[in-house]
């Protein structure tokens, strides 16, 4: 099988505004997104003929948005999904391209994740019990939210590896400086220093609230077309290099074995596919759903030791600037929270140069890392270059 | 235990076809758990085949009423997610490993547990809370000896 190494590129990405209350539906987000990241590829609706989306019952259709942008496409494809799909329906639509089934294919995620079902809250605990697996064991305790989840892995990883609070305190810090620099970051204005950081009563310990990502209304959409056709783009294509996905526990929601994510999986599957190594990434964007998530992704895609993670973080290195400027539009803490896709948009425009000339750009990045992260059992991740 | 007074509020576990015999051990102020006939791994929480192999040959082994562990990480919840846990935060969440079975983690509360003496690796007991007329909740104390 030939490799799809370059072969495929985003060639497009928009948004929506970002609100608390965007006063509207998921379907009008969508079709923000996408006729940004349309207009963004220099493409007419019609040249799409594949949509995709992922959602937790929360958005609008596939269907729905190609209806209303005026296409009738060959394929639509609608997932129950979360914080790896992008990377994830970004391969699908790779997969679908190299099969000749499908010319180019927009992505979206759209949600109402403030003012209307917000995630860890407000369901019926029976109905919770059913649908998570192993929820019988769980919801009992009380544990509900993402942030307990992933708490039982922080505490127990940070007992390990001697990762401190304050560590944590330096990611939410990184990308709270990079939101600054960035005035259509939600928390643009907002800026965070240490002492307020660990003033802040925890919500689940080790997480208080600048610890957990923000929970907005927003639509996102990303376009992925072959590397000829993005040719006939008015964009500068963004190659992708290689991608990996990978579940890896028996169970989601009830994590017997906190000692291995998937991401530690993924990290060499990907770094095969795309021919490089860790010391090759010059811009990064780290599903960033908690604080915690970003250190332990840290560890399993190679860019600091375990037990070397918190100095990692400490000395800077996530700051643009830094030998890794990470999440650099903000990321899901500070900037805006789509499970994932608002991370993935900032690469391509960072590895597009679109802020050159300006203190948002990483200077002479070439090759990018995105990865996803939709709980510590299931990881997906590409890297990408200009 | 003492029986609450008051309806209780928090969720119950729902039994279904796989995890029955979990809870109604747990009703008896038992520990079962899932075992394979053919890997000998442990499945918890249990399900239709072994969750390690695949295997159809799954048994209920029994552990009785005395139960130790220590704690193998914890979550301190300051707000509730879910009804009944608004009376009494902080909640303590934990992963118990079984001093039998250490491949086993266990999700329960700590009760009768202060914050500041909780650490990873604290010995624990199971307990079980009657919750209503005829269930019983498993949780978990600090250990006395």
């Amino acid at each position: 099988m030939r490799t799809i190494k370059d072969r495929y590129a985003i060639v497009g990405v928009g948004e929506s505004e970002r609100s608390r209350k965007s006063g509207t539906t998921p379907l009008h987000l969508a079709l923000d997104a996408a006729n940004a990241a349309i207009k963004d590829a220099g493409l007419k609706a019609t040249d799409i003929d594949g949509f995709m989306n992922y959602n937790e019952g929360d958005s609008c259709t596939s269907h729905q948005l190609a209806t209303y942008l005026g296409v009738r496409p060959k394929y639509v494809k609608d997932i129950q999904g979360g914080g790896a799909s992008t990377e994830m329906l970004i391969a699908d639509a790779v997969a679908l391209i190299e099969a000749g089934q499908l010319n180019t294919v927009l992505i979206y995620r759209s949600m109402n994740g403030s003012s209307g079902t917000r995630v860890g809250r407000g369901y019926d605990p029976d109905m919770l019990q059913g649908a998570l697996a192993g929820g019988s064991f769980v919801i009992p305790y009380g544990s509900a939210s993402p942030s307990q989840w992933f708490g039982m892995y922080a505490t127990r990883h940070m007992h390990e590896t001697g990762i401190t609070k304050e560590h944590l305190g330096h990611v939410c810090l990184s990308f709270y400086e990079h939101a600054q620099r960035n005035p259509k970051a939600f928390l643009h204005g907002k800026p965070l220093t240490m002492e307020n950081y660990l003033a802040t009563p925890d919500i689940s310990s080790p997480f208080n609230i600048h610890d957990s990502c923000l929970e907005l209304d927003e639509g996102n959409a990303i376009i992925v077309t072959s590397a000829e056709k993005a040719e006939d783009c008015t964009s500068k294509p963004v190659y992708i290099m290689g991608m990996a996905a990978r579940q890896c526990h028996p169970h989601a929601h009830y994590w017997n074995d906190i000692d291995h994510v998937a991401s530690d999986y993924v990290a060499k599957e990907l770094y095969e596919n795309a021919g490089v190594t860790p010391d090759d990434i010059d811009v990064a964007s780290i599903y960033d759903c908690f604080s915690w998530v970003v250190m332990r992704q840290l560890e399993a895609y190679g860019f600091a030791k375990r037990g070397e993670v918190g100095e990692f973080v400490a000395e800077g290195n996530l700051k643009i600037g830094g030998k890794l400027p990470t999440n650099t539009a903000g990321g899901m803490l500070s900037e805006g929270y789509t499970h994932g896709m608002n991370n993935a948009i900032e690469i391509v425009r960072q590895l597009r140069h679109d802020y050159d000339g300006t203190a948002r750009q990483v200077e002479d990045c070439k090759i990018g890392i995105c990865t996803g992260w939709a709980g510590p059992d299931i990881a997906g991740a590409m890297i990408l270059r200009n | 235990m003492t029986q609450s007074t008051t309806a209780y509020q928090k969720p119950i576990p729902l039994k279904d076809i796989d995890n029955a015999p979990y809870w109604d051990a747990a009703d008896q102020h038992q520990l079962a758990l899932q075992k394979c006939d053919d890997c000998n791994a442990y499945s918890q929480p249990p399900g239709p085949t072994c969750a390690k192999c695949g295997s159809e040959n799954v048994s209920w082994e029994q552990f009785g009423d005395d139960i130790t562990a220590t704690v193998y990480s914890y979550v301190v919840s300051y707000r509730p997610f879910l009804p009944g846990f608004q009376d009494e935060l902080p909640t303590i969440i934990a992963l118990a490993q079984l001093d039998k079975v250490p491949e086993v983690k266990i999700m329960g509360n700590i009760l009768n547990c202060q914050e500041k003496d909780l650490e990873i690796g604290m010995p624990i007991q199971m307990t079980w809370v009657d919750i209503t007329e005829d269930r019983a909740l498993p949780q978990w104390i600090p250990a006395t000896n």
